[in-house]
């Protein structure tokens, strides 16, 4: 699969951005009805984030006095673009044909720049609530971002590569990493949660506290793009713990013939990451927000000390591994 | 554990929202909705107009002849109420004497024309 | 971070109604907080010296929407003791049992907003999907989900038949199951633990010095509650206690309110198993003696007090109001001090603000745009000044 149409089409239509803006819209209907039903109301239609965007799109947008603009307008499309680009290279339908060794870490950094571009807005934007919502987005990444990619790097130690679709691959010929690495799992399911800004890591957009915190001066087309940012790295997040931990697009036994392997992969891959999006959504509803202080004595007494000894017991088993 | 059973429990049952217009609100007897005069009762006393908080009624001429316990009489005047300035506390329907004057059963309902009467 | 001020109001989403803190805080501690309350202030007790008895009460009714029976029946009571009128028995438990019914709305909307102040959304949704059931209870006796218009002088205006009784008990179960449920919830939730658990700590003697009533003084282990204390209607015959807790936090403010709770549905069933037979009201006289009364009634959130002064007309001569929430300001000013700016409306949150009852005039001086209050002896000296303008020009 390397002829330049075909990999034109992958990354623009499917299973590129074309796919990936109508699953990420379909992933926020599925979130809120989950999340709705679950507190016994009906929740939306399936259009509502559709309908939602294309609104959004046409109000006015609002400057606050002495904005920086360009950065202001710019900003939000750099954070869908990076997100955007991240989810090329996780696997899909089988390996991604712009894999290379290290896309691991490249989709990691890309997924953390939407988190530094709303600190960015927010400390921008001239506004109280904007610049305390901005300095806690910044806080809070640094609370969680070590074990998460501290969890995302032990399914890469046993699998002895840093390419996704490796790390898939080899999943199909050994166990889930979910299985081997379970404290792994929950942590980066933890870490996803709080990537992500939800419940009951919601604290940098408090409603109740900051009126909305860094997203408070977004308007217009601007909260647009970056409300749909904030789905496709929902989407990317749960794909991605989709592809490391429980296996991607595949089955622990090969299909032929390719095409048909192909489509039960696409399958399998929506059917992952919706359980992950279903165990998110649940964690979003049973839970209200904590503190900022209390986020950062459990971040680091208990969920960087898991990261840390799930990290361990992966060198253990490498090299029980590799002496045997 | 009792908040994850019961967000189990209500996924897989039906939500509680009743899904106004197709479903409709059952209204009790003796809701205090719209205002409504039942004109051959009224002896235009001015009762209603004296005890309404907001001064909704007001008393215009009118003759008619009615009865009240059994005696005939003519009334000079009936009430008018302005619909919108109407706070429902139903003490016109408490205060008449007659009974010409009740809240009805049904919601006081919207309307854009803000001078609109009741007669 | 240097010292910022953060508008909390006049419009933010963590209130449901406006009021002003000017926070100052120093990064996310609070250093200072300074209050303005005035934003309702609607003038209704000027409004209600002009108004005879009858027509006052629907106004007093609609001070609040969420305690709207007890300042009705705190006038209703006043007045009548004014006048030396009992009113009979039926219309006393009658009372008491939309005023029980109406503090279980009121607590159930509380656990909700406290839920949702925490961001923690799905308790609100289920605390008043069951709150729903006390609101066609009211809206099935009264004719109307808030303004229940049931009182008047002399007595209530709507007799309870038989149907309604039942239909009441019916849905009573349910609630009782509900409740149990929430109590559960709410001392094993973790995050409610940790978001309402030390917050806002009043000790017994700062509860005494600043005055605070209610559900917030009884978590600190003040056993007042006038019901008890100074018994009015019929809750020295039914059997109930008070709930105090000796936490003082917001915590156990949750559950002192949840206990009320479970203590009102017990009152409430208690009176509809016994309502006696008999008339609902009696005639009052047209005018009312002259004489000055302090009707006191437990409200949902407190103790709120009417003072009346009558001067032989049918009208009242003065009414002064003060709302149990007046009361609890001075207590969230006090205990908002080196607390986090997240905890702001959790504590703001606990003492159960209502606004629309508290709101006093703040003034607004034009010439260096201070606001503040004027005491009793400045006022004093400014209406002398004009009086003495007004008589030289």
């Amino acid at each position: 699969m390397t002829d330049t149409p075909l990999i034109i089409v992958y990354i623009f239509l499917f299973p590129g951005f074309l796919f990936l803006l109508a699953y990420a819209m379909l992933f926020e209907f599925l979130d809120r009805r989950i999340a709705a039903r679950m507190q016994h109301r009906v929740g939306p239609p399936l259009f509502q984030p559709f309908a939602d965007f294309v609104k959004m799109l046409g109000k006015e947008v609002i400057d606050p006095q002495g904005v920086d603009r360009p950065v202001f307008d710019a900003a939000p499309v750099i954070a869908l673009a990076a997100v955007m680009t991240a989810f090329l290279y996780i696997p899909v339908v089988s390996a991604s044909p712009l894999a290379f060794q290290g896309d691991l870490v490249l989709v990691l950094y890309l997924m953390a720049l939407p988190t530094i571009i709303l600190f960015v807005m927010g400390w921008l934007s001239r506004n109280i609530y904007s610049a305390i919502g901005g300095i806690r987005t910044v806080t809070q990444m640094f609370i969680y971002e070590v074990p998460f990619f501290l969890a995302l790097l032990t399914p890469a130690l046993m699998a002895g590569t840093w390419s996704i679709s490796e790390i898939v691959s080899w999943q199909q010929d050994h166990l889930w990493f979910m299985v081997l690495q379970p404290i792994g799992f929950v942590v980066a399911l933890i870490g996803l949660q709080a990537k992500l800004e939800r419940t009951p890591f919601d604290i940098p957009e408090a409603e109740t506290e900051l009126v909305a915190g860094p997203w408070t001066e977004l308007t217009g087309r601007r909260l647009a793009l970056m409300h749909l940012a904030s789905d496709v790295s929902c989407v990317t997040g749960c794909a991605l713990i989709a592809a490391l931990f429980l296996g991607g697009p595949t089955i622990p036994w090969t299909i032929a013939p390719v095409w048909l392997g192909w489509i039960c992969g696409f399958f399998l891959f929506l059917a992952k990451t919706l359980v992950v999006l279903l165990i998110l959504s649940s964690v979003k509803v049973a839970t209200g927000r904590i503190r900022i202080d209390q986020l950062n004595t459990i971040g680091w007494k208990y969920i960087a000390s898991a990261a840390l000894v799930q990290v361990a017991v992966v060198l253990v088993m490498n090299s029980i591994r590799v002496g045997a | 554990m009792s908040v994850l059973s019961e967000m189990l429990h209500n996924l897989v049952s039906r939500p509680v929202t009743i899904l106004y217009p197709k479903e409709k609100v059952p209204v009790p007897q003796g809701f205090r909705g719209r205002v409504a005069v039942i004109d051959e009762k009224c002896i235009g006393c001015s009762m209603c107009s004296l005890v309404c908080p907001s001064h909704a009624v007001t008393m215009v001429p009118d003759q008619r002849e009615v009865e009240f316990k059994g005696k005939k009489l003519v009334r000079k005047k009936r009430p008018q109420i302005e619909v919108f300035k109407c706070i429902r506390c139903a003490l016109c329907e408490r205060h008449c004497p007659a009974d010409a004057i009740y809240m009805k059963n049904e919601l006081s309902s919207s309307g854009t024309d803000r001078e609109a009467v009741v007669t | 971070m240097p010292e910022v001020i953060v508008p909390i109001g006049p419009q933010h989403p963590a209130l449901k109604e406006p009021v002003n803190f000017r926070v100052i805080a120093d990064g996310e501690k609070i250093v200072r907080l300074e209050l303005d309350i005035s934003y309702t202030h609607r003038g209704i007790e000027k409004a209600a010296e002009q108004r005879t008895f009858i027509r006052a009460l629907p106004l007093l009714e609609r001070v609040c929407g969420i305690c709207s029976h007890s300042h009705s029946t705190a006038f209703a009571k006043g007045v009548e003791e004014l006048m030396q009128l009992t009113i009979p028995p039926r219309a006393q438990y009658i009372r008491t049992i939309i005023g029980e019914l109406e503090r279980m709305h009121s607590h159930l909307l509380w656990l909700g907003v406290a839920a949702h102040e925490i961001g923690f959304n799905t308790l609100f949704m289920w605390t008043w999907r069951d709150r729903e059931a006390v609101q066609d209870t009211l809206e099935e006796m009264s004719g109307n989900r808030v303004h229940y218009g049931m009182n008047e002088v002399g007595g209530v205006r709507r007799d309870l038949t038989p149907s309604q009784v039942n239909a009441a008990l019916q849905r009573l179960p349910n609630l009782e199951e509900r409740i149990t449920k929430y109590v559960d919830m709410v001392q094993n939730q973790e995050t409610m633990l940790l978001r309402f658990r030390g917050i806002g700590k009043l000790t017994k003697e700062e509860v005494l010095k600043y005055g605070a009533v209610g559900p917030t003084a009884r978590a600190s282990g003040v056993d007042y509650d006038i019901r008890m204390d100074d018994p009015y209607l019929v809750y020295a015959d039914v059997p109930w206690n008070v709930v105090t807790d000796t936490s003082g936090d917001v915590y156990g403010r949750t559950r002192v309110r949840i206990g009320e709770l479970a203590e009102s549905l017990k009152i409430v069933r208690s009176c509809l198993e016994h309502l006696p037979e008999g008339p609902i009201r009696v005639n009052p006289p047209k005018t009312a003696p002259k004489g000055e009364i302090l009707s006191r009634y437990e409200a949902p959130r407190g103790e709120l007090v009417h003072f009346i002064r009558t001067n032989g007309t049918d009208r009242v001569e003065r009414v002064d109001i003060r709302t149990p929430t007046l009361a609890n300001w001075t207590s969230v000013a006090a205990c908002l001090v080196n607390q986090n700016l997240a905890d702001i409306p959790v504590i703001v949150a606990a003492i159960d603000p209502c606004l629309s009852c508290t709101s006093r005039i703040t003034i607004v001086d034009k010439g260096d745009g201070n606001t503040g209050i004027v005491t009793w002896d400045e006022l004093r000296r400014r209406s002398r000044l004009r009086d003495r303008r007004q008589e030289g020009a």
